[in-house]
């Protein structure tokens, strides 16, 4: 009979060990993650969509810099995002690459309507590692296999790059040589790893990436007028609310500029 | 380059994960093998779901089911405050779930092994049903638990499409090592990428050897 416990009693311990481990890694968890930001003030959650990583990732360090509150940034396309975010997800501020999905937000009362505000307009490129191609129609270049666009269904830059297509009138003959990324980031990913050989990305993307990209005239798709919105109550929502001001500043402005946003009041080319 | 915090939260998830599985999935392998509940065959069945579903397609059930619209979703809610969905305990629930049948078959096929005569001569001096599962069933099948809850814990460190549903892609609340190398591909951060990989590479084939090692030697 003893012997018949020991092995029964090294299963409950190994549980037991297990469970210790569970709750000492969970504690170690919860400790490291605010000692990893070692800073004093609040922490807000921004859901951005995909272009705005590079600009974002600058203008988030300049705002903890300039007021001690951290910003950590989740991207993807906004359709996903603002899913997301109607589901529950705590973020404290929605940065959409479309005004669309920010009404939607708005309107499921996970968004609070007054802080709504147009803080830039998107544009497009035709974007490949060397080759630069210099207009839509150079697309029906045969020697190209695969075309990028984000997906149409959920990332504004999608439907932005499939009007432009359409407006071209070449939509229907590239349909077949389209691939479709999940956001406009991984549409560049798409491209840059040479798995397509020629994308329509963001401007802001392209900005930062190398290669050779072609502007696409923006009177050939409907302006991506990207909205933001306030997604919390409460202190996180006012420390939200500044991180908004702070995009909309002249400081953040600048920054917005030099990767390649329009401007609310100094929108050119349409 | 930071990896400790997708690190510490992947193995904080698929350590509670396997724990919570452990515990429903060796007392429901008990309950399939050892008694004649009605219905156990239908409970294996639907336990094993997740081996055949799509990651998405369960976590989208999952997402649902949880969701702030859903009772459980609410209940959650008005108890601690904050939705279940979204969070770490809802990336445990998604790793539970999604690592549940490897747990479970295994120690159900372990547990069905065990000779009944031991159970049994048990039987015959007295000890109460509990606990004989306890001390003569589940040492007798330690081999197969073991590996059962080793599989559950690999499925639940590895687990992506489901957790993604549930919890999203929140950097040091949600985003698990596999989550985390997913963001940095689409980031186009190819050296973040390699880094997380070989990083969860090496833990994961580190517990493997320790399990391995641990089932060898003898009890």
């Amino acid at each position: 009979m003893t012997r018949s416990v020991t092995p029964a009693r090294a299963a409950v311990a190994l549980a037991l060990a297990l469970l210790a481990v569970a709750v000492t890694a969970s504690a170690l968890g919860v400790r490291s993650a605010p000692s990893v930001t070692a800073s004093s003030g609040d922490e807000i959650l921004v859901a951005g969509a995909s272009d705005l990583q590079f600009a974002f990732e600058e203008l988030g360090e300049a705002f903890t810099e300039a007021t001690g509150d951290d910003v950590t940034f989740t991207f993807g396309s906004s359709g996903q995002l603002a899913t997301q975010i109607v589901n529950g997800a705590p973020f404290h501020l929605f940065a959409s690459a479309n005004v669309g999905f920010v009404d939607e937000v708005i309107a499921s009362g996970e968004g609070v309507a007054s802080t709504k505000q147009t803080y830039a307009f998107g544009r497009i490129v035709v974007w490949s590692p060397k080759k630069r191609y210099g207009s839509l129609e150079a697309l029906l270049d045969p020697k190209i296999r695969f075309i990028a666009i984000a997906n149409p269904e959920h990332a504004p830059y999608g439907v932005a790059a499939q009007q432009a297509l359409e407006d071209a009138g070449i939509y229907e003959r590239v349909k077949s040589k389209l691939v479709y990324g999940e956001n406009i980031a991984d549409t560049l990913r798409l491209v840059k790893s040479g798995n397509a050989d020629v994308g329509i990305v963001a401007l802001s993307l392209a900005i930062v990436s190398g290669g050779r990209f072609w502007e696409i005239p923006p009177s050939r798709y409907e302006p991506l007028e990207q909205a933001l919105v306030v997604t919390s109550t409460g202190q996180r929502g006012v420390v939200a609310q500044r991180f908004a001001s702070f995009v909309m500043s002249e400081a953040g402005r600048r920054v917005m500029r030099r990767y390649g946003f329009f401007l609310p009041g100094e929108r050119r080319g349409t | 380059m930071d990896w400790s915090s997708p690190l510490l939260l992947s193995l904080r998830v698929s350590l509670c994960a396997t724990a919570l599985t452990g515990v429903v999935g060796i007392g429901g392998a008990w309950v399939i093998a050892r008694t004649s509940l009605p219905g156990r065959r239908a409970l294996e069945l639907s336990a094993t779901l997740p081996i055949v579903l799509p990651p998405t397609v369960l976590g989208y059930y999952l997402l649902v089911a949880l969701g702030r619209n859903s009772p459980i979703g609410e209940a959650w809610e008005s108890l601690f405050g904050q939705p279940l969905v979204f969070t770490w305990q809802g990336a445990v629930v998604a790793a539970s779930v999604a690592s549940l049948p490897y747990c479970l078959r295994t120690a159900r096929a372990a547990i069905s092994d065990v000779d009944v005569r031991y159970e049994q001569a048990a039987r015959t001096m007295g000890l109460p049903e509990w606990r004989i599962a306890l001390q003569v069933t589940l040492p007798l099948a330690r081999r197969g638990v073991l590996a059962g809850l080793a599989l559950a814990f690999a499925r639940a460190l590895g687990d992506f499409g489901t957790t993604l549903m549930v919890a999203g892609n929140i950097p040091g609340r949600t985003q698990t090592m596999p989550i985390a190398i997913y963001d940095a591909v689409q980031a186009g951060n190819d050296h973040r990428a390699l880094y997380l990989s070989a990083v969860l590479s090496i833990v994961a084939l580190s517990v493997l050897a320790a399990v391995t090692l641990l089932e060898r030697r003898p009890a």
